[in-house]
């Protein structure tokens, strides 16, 4: 008998405690959901399913925005065995029709059955049925209301529990395959006393959006498997008042809450000093930070921004996953301080070696300890030819274990670029010292914005169409700096039909309507200026030299 | 607060957008958010934020994609303290 603990099972059992969900709305509404209503709730969502005549392995697109209603969906769907694919609800910032575009591409990547959404949302989604020709059903959340599902639950070890899309890839969209084994192992793993050491009398605290790794699985779901409080916010609440994810910590005495770097920065420049006074943040044991890169200055700031209210910068956790492993891969041990390597810059982008920086007067970088592997978990370093590497030298981080996914939903090529014999080879570059991983870059061409992945060919394919630029002569990249996020910028070669500030107005309007990004710098060159050749990636390495060494001289 | 005129409303919006901005930055009336003057989809956030404490005044998340100038913040700013003050 397999002893994987699926979805259901794990919402069962959590519904014997008395904790659940506590729900954090917009001006100081809250609500509340135990375990057990949520197992309700669930259960006649799935009867609602199956009135439907949606049935187990039908693919169900959740694009809800509400946290109850999304996470009582998903359970429902799991119960009743459909496959989930969560996908970002649009922007209260954004355009709608780009944004409708860009669903109905995700929608027929996982050949969506049916899509439930939100009352308001519904009629919009209902105009994607051309689009989308499996397309059945469009159903509001609320309306999935049937007789509660009966018997045992239809889900085995290795049923999909849901397919996550990843962020920012709009022109080729991404479903990562999570079955019941690699979300129960995971879970298991990060919650070990090896990992978060997750207890029912834990308290987790969380902001981040439930279409997101790290949200869904690193809070809401990884709460409820070891039934502990989860209070959940919704990212608006955050980003636009930052101090109300801390007041939530402070209120609830929380003791663990992730974010990603980002969070973090946001909270040293927007909470004002005099806000700290009521704060009591002694309570937070794991201050938990991936999903971008982490820099040291940050979290330092944080910790010395906040100590007055109790927090101590020995919760922070810093780690490493990724949507392809569920949601971790390492994570740095409990109650340590930063481990920060300063490095020769030079060796890094070079030699690729990790070369201590100790009182050279050459340009450094800091790197982070994101800790060793999770428990049956590996991570190796390996050459471009698949070769490992030995300590402190610098190569692709390839992952192994029971969490890795089995692949892309629907997509056998991509699958055998990333997935091969249960190997994931991430794309990130680190290096492991005294068996602890430091992530140093990437080997694909990503913008990393505010948490959000952006991939550069979406960009360049956005403003490709735009009249004025010669054709195919446009590259987008994103410079990483030590200080702060990426920049992002774009090159682009003027056809000369256009004045020169209208087409940089064109391209900067254009990224901002498809991709939701703020360019940050946009350049016209001359002609032959934009390496010419096949290789998307190569051209864009070439030019972004090209762009730091100008700006670099100014 | 006392009456506040619409040029009043115009001064403190673009003051606000002047220190959330973090590069320096000219707003007029015709100025887009997005394109202009570089505001990307966390710093409108902010800005609503600020907006809100400022004029005492709740912005509802719904409108805010139709609003991508300088002119049309102030005027939805107007609209919401006037329905506050009427």
């Amino acid at each position: 008998m397999d002893d994987v603990i699926t979805l259901p099972h794990a919402l069962s059992a959590a519904a014997r405690g008395d904790h659940g969900y506590r729900f954090l709305g917009a001006r100081g509404v809250e609500s509340r959901t135990s375990y057990a209503g949520m197992y309700d709730a669930a259960r006649r969502v799935a009867g609602g399913l199956a009135e439907l005549g949606l049935h187990r392995g039908d693919p169900v697109a959740i694009i809800v925005s509400d946290s109850e209603g999304f996470l009582r969906t998903l359970y429902g769907a799991s119960i009743a065995g459909v496959i989930p694919a969560s996908l970002y609800p649009p922007a209260s910032t954004g355009e709608l029709a780009p944004y409708l575009e860009s669903t109905a591409r995700v929608l027929r990547a996982c050949g969506a059955r049916a899509v439930i959404t939100s009352a308001a949302l519904a009629p919009h989604i209902d105009t994607l049925r051309e689009a989308c020709p499996e397309l059945a059903v469009v159903v509001p959340f609320d309306a999935l209301d049937g007789p509660p599902w009966e018997g045992d639950d239809v889900s085995a070890p290795d049923d999909i529990a849901f397919v996550q899309f990843t962020s920012g890839s709009t022109s080729t969209p991404k479903g990562v395959v999570i079955t019941q084994r690699n979300l129960a192992a995971n879970i298991a793993a990060f919650s070990s006393p090896a990992g978060l050491h997750g207890t029912a009398d834990d308290v987790a605290c969380s902001w981040l959006p439930l279409y997101h790794d790290m949200g869904l699985v690193g809070m809401a779901l990884g709460s409820m498997y070891v039934g502990a409080e989860a209070i959940v916010m919704t990212p608006e609440a955050f980003v636009k008042r930052p101090i109300e994810w801390l007041r939530a910590i402070s209120k609830y005495k929380a003791t663990v809450s992730f974010a990603p770097n980002f969070a973090y920065d946001l909270a040293v420049r927007r909470v004002k000093d005099a806000d700290l006074a009521d704060l009591d943040l002694s309570s937070w044991r794991v201050a938990g930070c991936g999903a971008e890169p982490i820099h040291p200055p940050t979290l330092a700031a944080f910790a010395e921004k906040f100590r007055p209210a109790g927090f101590r910068s020995t919760s922070f956790v810093p780690s490493y996953g990724l949507a392809e492993i569920v949601l971790a891969a390492t994570l740095a041990p409990r109650g340590r301080e930063l481990r920060v390597e300063r490095l020769v810059a030079d060796d890094v982008t070079t030699r690729r070696v990790a070369t201590h920086a100790n009182g050279t007067r050459a340009e450094t970088v800091s790197v982070v300890g994101c800790g060793t592997p999770l428990p049956g978990h590996g991570v190796h370093i390996l050459d471009e030819h698949g070769g490992t590497l030995p300590e402190r030298h610098i190569g692709e981080i390839v992952l192994t274990g029971p969490s890795v996914s089995p692949g892309y939903y629907n997509d056998v090529d991509m699958t055998a670029r990333t997935i091969r014999d249960g190997r994931l080879f991430t794309g990130d570059l680190g290096y492991l010292s005294s068996g602890e991983l430091f992530v140093c870059g990437r080997v694909k061409d990503l913008i990393i914005v505010n948490g959000r992945k952006y991939h550069p060919q979406d960009l360049e394919w956005g403003v490709a169409e735009l009249a004025g630029i010669r054709r195919g002569r446009v590259v987008a990249f994103g410079t990483t700096s030590e200080a702060g996020p990426d920049r992002t910028v774009v090159v682009a070669e003027p056809s000369g039909t256009v004045p020169p500030a209208e087409l940089t107005d064109a391209i900067r309007r254009r990224i901002g309507d498809v991709c939701g990004l703020v360019v940050d710098d946009v350049v016209l060159v001359p002609s032959g200026t934009v390496a010419r050749t096949t290789s998307g990636k190569v051209r864009r390495a070439a030019t972004k030299m090209l762009y730091e060494r100008s700006v670099n001289v100014d | 607060m006392a009456a506040s005129s619409s040029t009043d409303i115009e001064h403190g919006v673009i003051e606000v957008l002047k220190n959330v901005s973090r590069r320096p930055i000219e707003p007029t009336r015709d100025s887009d958010l997005a394109a202009d003057l570089g505001f990307d989809s966390l710093q409108i956030l902010e800005v609503v934020a600020e907006l809100e404490d400022r004029f005492d005044i709740s912005i509802p998340l719904n409108d805010v994609p139709s609003v991508r100038t300088v002119g049309q913040v102030v005027a939805q700013v107007t609209a919401l303290v006037n329905a506050a003050t009427a």
